[in-house]
């Protein structure tokens, strides 16, 4: 079935983009356009221009800093993030997640940007970057601003950007000592969106954070105060931090799997994830 | 809707053809090219059935713009056998009977292309890995991962 009609721009630079923008407040932006395509053909959306940001050079920065951080640009593609050393031990949360997201093929234009701004229930990048308090910067002709990723989904595949603005970056502050890791519950081996996702994050001060994709609608972010605290075997603590779970996510019964599954599935993933990352063995 | 003029080098031949914006390059070499070879089925991105390599890199043509491979080399299973031989991935893909109704196995082959070139012995993991986005309706994929795992053992 063709896509139907609409115009195609190129830019070549930020300048360029967001002059388009102002003047096209309806225009989609395109990366590896594997989710607007879908819903183009399936006229959920009819764009009447899409601006493809790929030859802006800006926008492949994939940089680390001790001082900032690192930074994931608006056009850098999952496996990009899964060739990254950085990513694999600063951020593990973030590249297991990029190693579960859809397949290897679709990985080469997939980006991390375009994960976020779908906006998905089920996005597989949203997890990890809620468990590192990611910032996404965002520009546009009125100027550039950051929204905190706990403030960045708003609802089923809609975001908090405002007609005109575009994703540049991902900025993930350095994490120090702190360690994550993401966990995907799919129907197959193979590719599948997650009937339910859990990362975790724990620091050495104690924080612990944990965040959930397809339970919501709109990835969850549950921090944990206090459980962690004091004397007390460690696989007590992490069996009375899953109690936590059912009262902090809301799931749905869908084609794929039911609410109570889903529930279940989180509960058993959030301890994996806590033995996994405190060492204590299963 | 706009149109673009592309430049493309398709399996060693240099293409000069002006596309509509919404043409995918699925709909472009099928259909405006003739090859067939590469085959159309979800056209969402799920079954793999269109993957083409761009620059050598497997990509799913369902979901690129013809417009996008302007100066850019596109591989198609036409472009694999040289001077009427198959290529060795081919010929085991036959010996294994990786091949029933043939609707995924150009998807496969040159997946597996792009993968023996970039890991020229895999273990079955990575094979299994590397086609994690092609579905086969027919084979159960024994055969085919058998076919890859063989080819690579093959000059």
């Amino acid at each position: 079935m063709p896509l139907p009609e609409f115009d195609y721009m190129q830019p070549r630079s930020i300048g360029d983009l967001m002059s388009i923008l102002s003047k096209h407040g309806d225009a989609k932006l395109m990366a590896g356009g594997t989710d607007l395509l879908v819903l183009m053909r399936d006229r959920i959306i009819r764009p009447g221009l899409v601006v493809d940001v790929k030859k802006i050079e800006e926008l492949h920065e994939l940089s680390w800093d001790e001082r900032s951080g690192i930074t994931i640009g608006a056009a850098v593609t999952v496996n990009e993030l899964l060739a990254s050393e950085i990513i694999r031990e600063k951020y593990r949360a973030l590249w297991d997640a990029a190693s579960e997201l859809a397949d290897p093929t679709l990985r080469n234009r997939a980006t991390l940007a375009g994960n976020i701004c779908n906006a998905s229930p089920a996005a597989d990048s949203a997890p990890a970057l809620l468990v590192h308090g990611a910032d996404v910067v965002v520009m546009s002709a009125r100027g550039s601003r950051i929204i905190p990723i706990e403030e960045f989904f708003k609802g089923v595949k809609k975001t908090a950007l405002a007609p005109g603005e575009f994703v540049k970056c991902i900025n993930i502050a350095n994490p120090g000592t702190a360690r994550s890791a993401y966990m995907k519950w799919k129907r197959t081996w193979g590719e599948d969106l997650a009937l339910v996702g859990v990362a975790a994050l724990v620091g050495d001060s104690g924080v612990v954070r944990l965040a959930y994709s397809s339970a919501g609608p709109t990835p969850i972010l549950l921090e944990l105060r206090d459980v962690f605290d004091g004397v007390g075997p460690l696989e007590e603590k992490i069996e009375k931090a899953s109690k936590n779970v059912p009262g902090g996510i809301c799931p749905i019964n869908d084609v794929r799997c039911a609410a109570e599954y889903r529930t279940h599935i989180a509960t058993v993933l959030t301890k994996r994830v806590l033995r996994k990352l405190m060492g204590v063995g299963t | 809707m706009s149109r673009h003029r592309i430049s493309v080098r398709i399996n060693g031949e240099v293409y000069e053809r002006e596309v509509e914006a919404r043409r995918t390059l699925l709909q472009f070499i099928r259909e405006d090219l003739g090859m067939t070879g590469t085959k159309t089925a979800c056209e969402r991105g799920d079954c793999g059935l269109c993957t083409v390599l761009v620059d050598g890199v497997p990509t799913k043509s369902c979901l690129m713009l013809a417009a996008e491979v302007d100066g850019r080399e596109v591989t198609t299973i036409e472009g694999l056998a040289k001077d009427g031989r198959l290529s060795r991935i081919q010929q085991a893909f036959i010996d294994h009977g990786a091949v029933q109704c043939g609707f995924c196995t150009a998807a496969f082959i040159l997946t597996t292309e792009a993968l023996l070139r970039r890991n020229p012995d895999p273990t079955e993991e990575e094979v299994k890995e590397a086609l994690g986005g092609l579905l086969c309706r027919c084979t159960g994929y024994r055969q085919i991962i058998d076919a890859v795992l063989d080819a690579a053992k093959r000059k």
